[in-house]
């Protein structure tokens, strides 16, 4: 800048050239200065995230809620419940948590949570009511959600939430999977990878080849280099625009006949193309046996409604 | 910047200040700062206008802050302090903005982080709130704002029509005419342009002598 410096302490006339001369006490005045400037701006900010972070967590959830129905193509008059799965603080036991918790979302929502806690070797070691406010308690570590959707009280798929690491940092997916434990649809919803390479990972055409598979097709489902053949990427790139049920009758041979093919790498980006795939079959088997384990349980909660 | 209306006995009207932000000292045109987030943001005219909104509401903010403030900043370290304000700002945005207004935040939520470092900002807190009342710096940093507003509108519509061929996403020609515009570089060629037609302006208004304001440097 041209504009002349402002104040700055320094006597009238002095030679710029000369080290400017701090007066007694100066240093701490700046300190003072800048630490009360620091100390108001953090309680601004404080204020303003106390206001302002249950709206941004509940269009988040909105957000996650959206991508749920869109995956399993879910029409009006279903219902999802939501699942959360933690380990516990001493690693020992895998506890579920159905309903409650995101009390910030509705009413409803805020009743109390039931709580089903298993021992790592399959044996139920407790279950009750759980208050809403201790959901995400502390030392409890994650281990992703469960969307299960229900129609008219059958079951009409899940969405679990997985997470891989990918080349940089953790890839978070939701898997979605249809009533006969086939992959509905896969769809990455954080991740870090880099623009152009891995972050293609997160396109319609690379999530669009896993669905379709089967239980089988996933244990076995590996990772390729090959190119992909032209007529199967022409019909994953126009699966996004297209409507879904049209897309499966124009191309659902085409999907059938590659339910058994590796998965076909991004090129230049093995890795994350790798760790997703990897990711969405260790999601998918984790899943199959926690699921038998609490299925039971849970139709006996919701039985009792 | 030596013949501006700067440092006046009197400060400028509410009206001057205005007109000297759009016109007379308009950020990208004439002073060209911040001509980096620009160029970026300027593909289309609704990038822009969201970019010009979010500064415009920083630029206002924090000079009214420093204008309040400043008797508590020392002079030494008043840089480090108004980076602090503008960064409080911006983060306060950033937030109401994810919290009330998810669907404009995932557009713009990119962007508004970055204001942070745009130099049209802290220009303004350095050569007018930190030494004007608060008043005349409300006006200036209202102009100002509007100034790099009307300014990305500019740009983006120019660039949105000769590149995409459209304006505020409806298609105004069957094929993209001159797609270089929508590229970083025809950014550049596209304020350049314009600058070229405000000095143009001002010449004409001057009675044919040189503008005595032109651009000072190209910060970030």
């Amino acid at each position: 800048m041209s504009a002349p410096a402002t104040g700055g302490g320094g006597v009238p006339g002095a030679a710029v050239s000369k080290a400017p001369t701090w007066a007694p006490g100066e240093t701490w005045r700046i300190v003072l200065s800048m630490t009360l400037i620091c100390a108001a701006g953090a309680a601004i900010l404080g204020g303003v995230y106390l206001g302002t972070e249950r709206y941004a967590e509940a269009s988040r959830q909105r957000n996650e809620r959206a991508a749920v129905e869109d995956l399993l193509s879910l029409g009006p008059g279903a219902t999802v419940a939501e699942i959360r799965q933690y380990l516990s603080p001493a690693r020992d036991a895998v506890i579920y948590r159905a309903g409650g918790g995101d009390a910030a979302a509705s009413a409803e929502a805020a009743a109390a949570a039931r709580e089903f806690v298993f021992a790592l070797d399959g044996t139920l070691l407790r279950s009750g009511d759980v208050a809403p406010a201790a959901a995400d308690a502390k030392g409890l570590l994650p281990l992703g959600r469960i969307f299960a959707a229900t129609r008219a009280g059958a079951p009409a798929g899940f969405v679990v939430e997985g997470e891989a690491r990918g080349y940089k940092n953790r890839i978070r997916f939701f898997v979605a999977l249809d009533g006969d434990w086939r992959i509905a649809g896969v769809r990455v919803v954080e991740h870090e990878e880099d623009p152009g390479l891995g972050a293609e990972v997160a396109t319609d055409w690379f999530q669009g080849q896993y669905a379709g598979r089967g239980m089988e097709d996933v244990v076995s489902m590996d990772v390729t280099k090959d190119p992909m053949p032209e007529d199967w990427r022409g019909a994953l790139r126009r699966r996004g625009a297209a409507d879904g049920r049209e897309w499966a009758e124009q191309f659902g041979s085409l999907q059938s006949r590659e339910a058994g093919h590796p998965i076909y790498a991004v090129t230049g980006a093995t890795i994350s193309s790798r760790a997703l795939t990897d990711g969405v079959r260790a999601t998918i088997l984790h899943f199959r046996r926690r699921w038998a384990l609490l299925e039971p349980y849970l139709h006996d909660a919701a039985g009792g409604e | 910047m030596s013949q501006t209306i700067l440092l006046p006995e009197r400060p400028p009207s509410a009206i001057a200040l205005l007109l000297n932000g759009i016109f007379g000292e308009n950020p990208v045109f004439r002073l060209a700062l911040s001509l980096c987030p620009a160029v970026a943001v300027t593909t289309t005219v609704a990038n822009g206008l969201m970019l010009g909104v979010a500064v415009l509401l920083v630029q206002v903010l924090s000079s009214v802050t420093v204008a309040l403030v400043r008797r508590g900043i020392h002079p030494r370290v008043r840089i480090p302090a108004y980076t602090i304000i503008i960064a409080v700002w911006v983060s306060a945005i950033d937030m109401t903005l994810a919290g009330y207004f998810p669907v404009i935040y995932a557009q713009v939520g990119l962007y508004v982080k970055l204001i942070v470092a745009f130099a049209i900002i802290i220009s303004r807190l350095e050569v007018f709130a930190s030494r004007m009342p608060l008043i005349p710096t409300f006006w200036d940093g209202l102009g100002m704002g509007l100034g790099f507003l009307f300014a990305l509108i500019v740009i983006g519509a120019f660039r949105e029509l000769l590149g995409s061929g459209a304006i505020l996403g409806h298609a105004v020609t069957a094929e993209k005419p001159l797609l270089f515009f929508a590229l970083p570089a025809g950014g550049f060629f596209t304020i350049g342009i314009l600058m070229a037609l405000f000095n143009a302006i001002e010449r004409w208004k001057c009675g044919g002598k040189a503008p005595a304001a032109t651009g000072g440097g190209a910060h970030g």
